[in-house]
């Protein structure tokens, strides 16, 4: 099954052949990703009826690896296998991608950089499919950093304004915090278990509580970064500054949860170690909540779904938490169709009205009906309503909480989900409700349409999937309990009603609200003071002992050596300024041949350099005595 | 292939004799001479290259007596480290020439300088008597000087000479260090580092093993540069014309690394295992300290040099270590920063060419006025910075990873050199944001893109970068055999 490298290589080739092209060339063949894109989803589909046809389970179907580097007797491998989790991903990542990849062409077709967009997004589709495929922790780091750049250079894409220029940067050192943690676990694998093959790693070494738990904590720390987890999240708000389509895909579907990926692999290192355990449902739960309380106050409504990607990352890393890989990778599943649903009708919207800005939207139900129901379905799924996906995957959550005893979680969950109906039913009667405030608003074309309308039929009904989900992945599995869906089924609900009774109804005054508590306000206005407090300790902090450690190299390190160099110039009795007329003077005379050089270079080192040499000189005799006499 | 070798080295003597010697309105042909000796040459390498035994241990060996009164000796050879850095000498030298096509100011001398250096650069990587292997060093700052002190910016004569007299004073330690080795070595007096190996694991340096070895720390350490040594290389880089500036951060810096792993390390393990935890501090505040004034700077070229020492931090980390992933690292880091840092200089050295500034604050959207400039500016940040997939990541990976696996270094250091990565991403990412990205400035708007000669001279860097970051064993496979047995040296004194 070496065919399976395609998969990945198919879309890097297609970067490979577009980067090096001249701008208008490259715009012209944008198509070729998206053709690239629908081979890999060809594979994509064959490797999973390979997998369904061996019953899935835990045991990859095929594995293969080459060393990377060779270390003595020690083999660094990377490989690729193909199990059902792996299976599972390549089908999101593909079907996403070729629905971002089609809605792109329609989305950014009057771009002057078009063909760069789509040539960065096959490489990043090229590094997520080769991350969901890898065998070991290596490959994954690597393609790992790649989705990085790939993240960095498409929140930078409009990189002559401001923002995103900002926002690209701020992605890429932020996530690369985690990675520094992430790395460090990497040399522990190697100076503990020397390899960093999944079945070494993971189930061939026996790691000690203690060991377990660093290692654990700081693959955590890792995919913290890249998941945006607090307190690592404030990247991924700011991400928004890049194209839509490639939010959808990067900054909801795929990238962002390869972090819940990372440890949902890396979990039988987790479950030695209780601590990295609670570790990890104490950071979705802080998560969940922050993304679902900031939610609730944008206005932009990007940032809107921004937030709720937090949020819905945390309720996966809770998942992980109560070492559930499968609630984890089923919500990571269903949260990646519908949020990419909903950012690509985010995109449609934006493009109708021309701002991001819900409050200068309303009434678009009528104007935009095929969004307006793939939006809507996007909305129900994320809010947990039945039978939307995110009904079905939240649920799963929930009852593994309670399965494993975790009480007061469970009820922090829920208010997260109840938030969650809240801010949708917001954005939802903001933008869709109401009076019209922009009429010419037109709908998207079908290029834009279609794909919406696929992940929107997906979301619809692949969270009757649930039980079979959990059985794929070698886990036992059934349908959700009637009493936690009925449950969970009137928190939503509370949320949607809460939703339309300030927004819908207008029966509370938010403007009032805000007058009355300006100090509350003003901590969700600061996003709870996060981008601050780095502003001022690492941004500003850094800059200030950079500044000084720059002029210390110049004062005092330098100053040093340049007052040696005085000092010693006085000692010897010569003068350290050079003169120029006489090293002009031997660049004249050299041109006449090989014997002027010497005769000119003896000239002008004459005196400083003879003196220097003796004092060399002497400096040796005297240090090779020395040391002689140390020896004897 | 008895004068392989011999040819390698002193092929480029007969350009400097060449181009020294052309009358002056024919000196417009020491540029075509230079390069052509330069392709020569890089050729033999490849050949040496391609018939190179990774398993086979020394090879292309060159053995004669110079001067048998007190046993010097004309010794050459080739192991997998000595190859990498030859070859990368050959190619930047080759790259250098091409890079300095516009030299109009005497170029018959520029260019005789030029392959003068490439003979110093070539022998100290392939002398195996230490002798030979000093004076190779030593003539590597003449024609160093020169190029600095004669074509180089405002402040070259201030440059110039403190990079000369500040190297030449750490190799006068370094002198000290191979005489007493010598005066050490036993009844059979010897300057060959083979024998001088032996002579060591015999116990004929043991109880001075410390003081010989910090001489050899300090001649080297001025090179490599270690903080707090390093001030003399902003300045030259500053200074220097693009050819030396590429040459300078390539090649020569690599010189004090290479001695490390060639003399320090197999001739005086004790000490080496001793020293190692200072060594690996040192190179840590290196890797956190260069990343940290780099941020600060204004100066492109100031940038790159900093940037300099904090790479360079990780090829000492890597030392160390004194495991076979840290020195293999150490290698990687050695060859990937010559690859990069060449190439970043090269890019720099096409904008000041353009727009006759290197102040970060007066350059801005090369992207947008420039996109192959600014595009190749960009992806050789993002190799310098380790980015997997590209060289800069796997010596750094290596290295920490030998730095972590090493009982000689604290855990913490390695933590703390594993946020130099994320330091090397911010002044990098910074810089590109405000140069490459954003609207041409005035001095960038109108300038003309990249031509195919300066393609051609970045192209193989391009190249290489990829293929040494995508399969690290293209490298590893020569560097590993010959790192294993300095290892070995390393763990018999434990």
């Amino acid at each position: 099954m070496t065919w399976l490298l395609a998969i990945p290589l198919l879309p890097a080739l297609a970067f490979v052949l577009l980067a090096p092209l001249p701008r208008a060339t490259r715009n012209a063949v944008r198509w070729l990703p998206a053709v690239a894109m629908a081979g890999s989803l060809a594979g994509a589909l064959v490797a999973f009826a390979k997998v369904m046809a061996a019953g899935g389970g835990e045991k990859p179907i095929y594995q293969t690896s080459v060393a990377i580097a060779t270390i003595g007797d020690r083999a660094l491998e990377v490989g690729i296998q193909l199990d059902a989790v792996a299976a599972i991903m390549l089908l999101v990542v593909t079907v996403v991608g070729m629905c971002v990849q089609v809605y792109s062409l329609g989305y950014m077709h009057r771009d002057e950089r078009v063909g760069w967009y789509f040539a960065v997004l096959s490489l990043f589709s090229a590094a997520m499919l080769g991350l969901v495929l890898a065998s070991d922790f290596l490959l994954l780091y690597m393609c790992w950093e790649v989705m990085g750049l790939c993240s960095y250079l498409l929140i930078g894409f409009w990189h002559q304004q401001e923002a995103p220029r900002l926002a690209s940067i701020k992605a890429f050192l932020t996530t690369r915090v985690g990675d520094v943690g992430f790395m460090i676990a990497l040399a522990i694998m190697y100076a503990s278990v020397g390899s960093f093959g999944f079945e070494a790693v993971l189930h061939g070494y026996s790691w000690t509580p203690a060991l377990a738990t660093t290692v654990a904590l700081l693959l955590l720390f890792g995919a913290m970064g890249k998941s945006a987890q607090v307190p690592l999240h404030v990247w991924l708000p700011d991400a928004m500054a890049g194209p839509t389509p490639a939010s959808a895909l990067i900054h909801a579907a795929t990238m962002v949860a390869a972090g819940v990926y990372l440890v949902a692999r890396a979990l039988p290192i987790f479950e030695v170690s209780q601590v990295a355990l609670t570790a990890t449902l104490a950071v979705g739960t802080a998560t969940a909540l922050l993304g679902g309380l900031l939610a609730c106050v944008q206005h932009d409504i990007k940032k809107v779904l921004a937030y709720s990607t937090i949020s819905q990352l945390g309720y996966m890393f809770i998942a992980l938490g109560t070492g559930s890989a499968v609630a984890g990778m089923f919500h990571l599943m269903t949260h990646a169709f519908f949020k990419s649903l909903l950012f690509l009708g985010a995109g449609v919207i934006i493009h109708a009205v021309h701002t991001q800005d819900m409050r200068e939207m309303g009434g678009l139900r009528k104007l935009l009906p095929w969004t307006t129901a793939a939006f809507t379905a996007g909305t129900l799924a994320l809010a947990g309503v039945f039978p939307f996906s995110g009904f079905w995957s939240k649920d799963e959550i929930l009852v593994s909480l309670l399965k494993t005893g975790h009480p007061v979680v469970f009820v922090l969950a829920l208010f997260a989900a109840f938030l969650t109906a809240f801010y949708m039913t917001r954005l939802w009667i903001r933008v869709f409700a109401g009076p019209a405030q922009k009429p010419d608003a037109r709908e998207a074309h079908t290029e834009m349409i279609v794909p919406m309308m696929l992940l929107g039929a997906i979301t619809l009904v692949i969270g009757f999937s649930s039980p079979f989900f959990a059985r794929f992945l070698g886990e036992t599995g059934g349908w959700p309990d009637i009493r936690m869906a009925l449950g969970s089924s009137a928190v939503a609900a509370s949320g949607i009603v809460a939703g339309w009774w300030v927004f819908g109804k207008k029966a509370v005054d938010t403007e009032a609200l805000k007058a009355r508590f300006p100090q509350f306000y003003g901590m969700f206005d600061n996003k709870f003071y996060f981008d601050r407090t780095y502003e001022f300790i690492f941004v500003h902090g850094y800059n200030r002992l950079s500044d000084a450690l720059w002029s210390f190299d110049a004062k005092v390190i330098d100053g040093a050596v340049n007052g040696f160099g005085s000092t010693w110039s006085a000692v010897a009795g010569g003068s350290w300024t050079f003169d120029a007329r006489v090293i002009d003077g031997a660049v004249n005379g050299l041109g006449s041949g090989v014997r002027w050089i010497g005769a000119r270079v003896r000239r002008l080192q004459v005196g400083r350099v003879q003196t220097y040499q003796r004092l060399v000189m002497a400096a040796v005799i005297v240090l090779v005595l020395w040391i002689a006499w140390k020896g004897a | 292939m008895p004068y392989l070798l011999t040819t390698i080295v002193f092929l480029p003597l007969a350009a400097v004799v060449i181009c020294a010697m052309l009358p002056k309105h024919m000196a417009g042909a020491a540029k075509w001479v230079a390069a052509g000796v330069m392709a020569v040459d890089l050729a033999l390498v490849g050949r040496l290259i391609a018939v190179f035994d990774v398993k086979g241990g020394v090879q292309a060996v060159v053995d004669i007596p110079w001067v048998p009164q007190i046993a010097i000796r004309y010794h050459l050879g080739v192991d997998g480290i000595s190859l990498a850095m030859l070859g990368l000498s050959a190619l930047l030298g080759l790259i250098a020439v091409v890079a300095s096509w516009k030299v109009d100011k005497a170029p018959g001398t520029y260019f005789a300088m030029l392959m003068l250096l490439q003979v110093g650069m070539n022998g100290v990587f392939v002398a195996l008597d230490l002798v030979l292997f000093y004076v190779f060093w030593e003539l590597v700052l003449v024609p160093m000087y020169f190029l600095i002190a004669m074509w180089g910016g405002e402040r070259r004569q201030y440059a110039s000479l403190k990079f000369f007299l500040y190297t030449l004073a750490g190799s006068v330690f370094m002198l000290v260090g191979i005489i007493a080795l010598y005066l050490y070595s036993g009844p059979n007096n010897t300057f060959d580092i083979a024998e001088l190996v032996r002579a060591s694991a015999a116990g004929s340096f043991d109880g001075v093993q410390g003081w010989l070895f910090l001489a050899f720390f300090l001649g080297f350490a001025v090179k490599v540069p270690i903080w707090p040594l390093h001030t003399w290389l902003p300045d030259a880089h500053v200074e220097a014309p693009t050819a030396a500036s590429v040459l300078l951060a390539g090649v020569l810096l690599k010189m004090g690394t290479y001695g490390f792993i060639r003399i320090a390390l197999p001739i005086l393990p004790v000490a080496a295992r001793t020293w190692a935890p200072w060594i690996a501090a040192l190179a840590v505040i290196s890797i956190v300290y260069g990343a940290a004034v780099a941020f600060a700077q204004t100066d492109l070229k100031k940038l790159i040099a900093y940037s300099s020492v904090s790479h360079m931090g990780f090829v000492m980390l890597g030392i160390a270590s004194g495991t076979a992933a840290g020195l293999d690292g150490a290698v990687a880091v050695m060859v990937s920063h010559g690859l990069v840092t060449g190439l970043l200089f090269l890019m720099v050295g096409m904008v000041y060419e353009r727009t006759h500034t290197r102040q970060i604050a007066e350059l801005s959207g090369l992207s947008s006025a420039v996109p192959a400039i600014g595009g190749i500016l960009a992806f050789a940040s993002f190799a310098s910075l380790g980015l997997p997939g590209l060289s800069g990541f796997v010596g750094e990976f290596l290295s920490l990873l030998g730095s972590w696996q090493s009982a000689l270094i604290p855990h913490w250091m390695t933590v703390v050199a594993a946020v130099g990565v994320l330091l090397a991403a911010a002044y990098m990412l910074w810089m590109v944001q405000r140069v490459v990205l954003g609207e041409a400035s005035e001095k960038v708007a109108r300038i003309s893109d990249i031509t195919v000669r300066e393609v051609a001279y970045v192209l193989p860097l391009i190249v290489l970068t990829l293929v040494v970051g995508v399969y690290w064993n293209s490298l590893l496979r020569f560097v590993d055999p010959a790192v294993q047995g300095i290892v070995t040296i390393l763990a018999r004194v434990v």
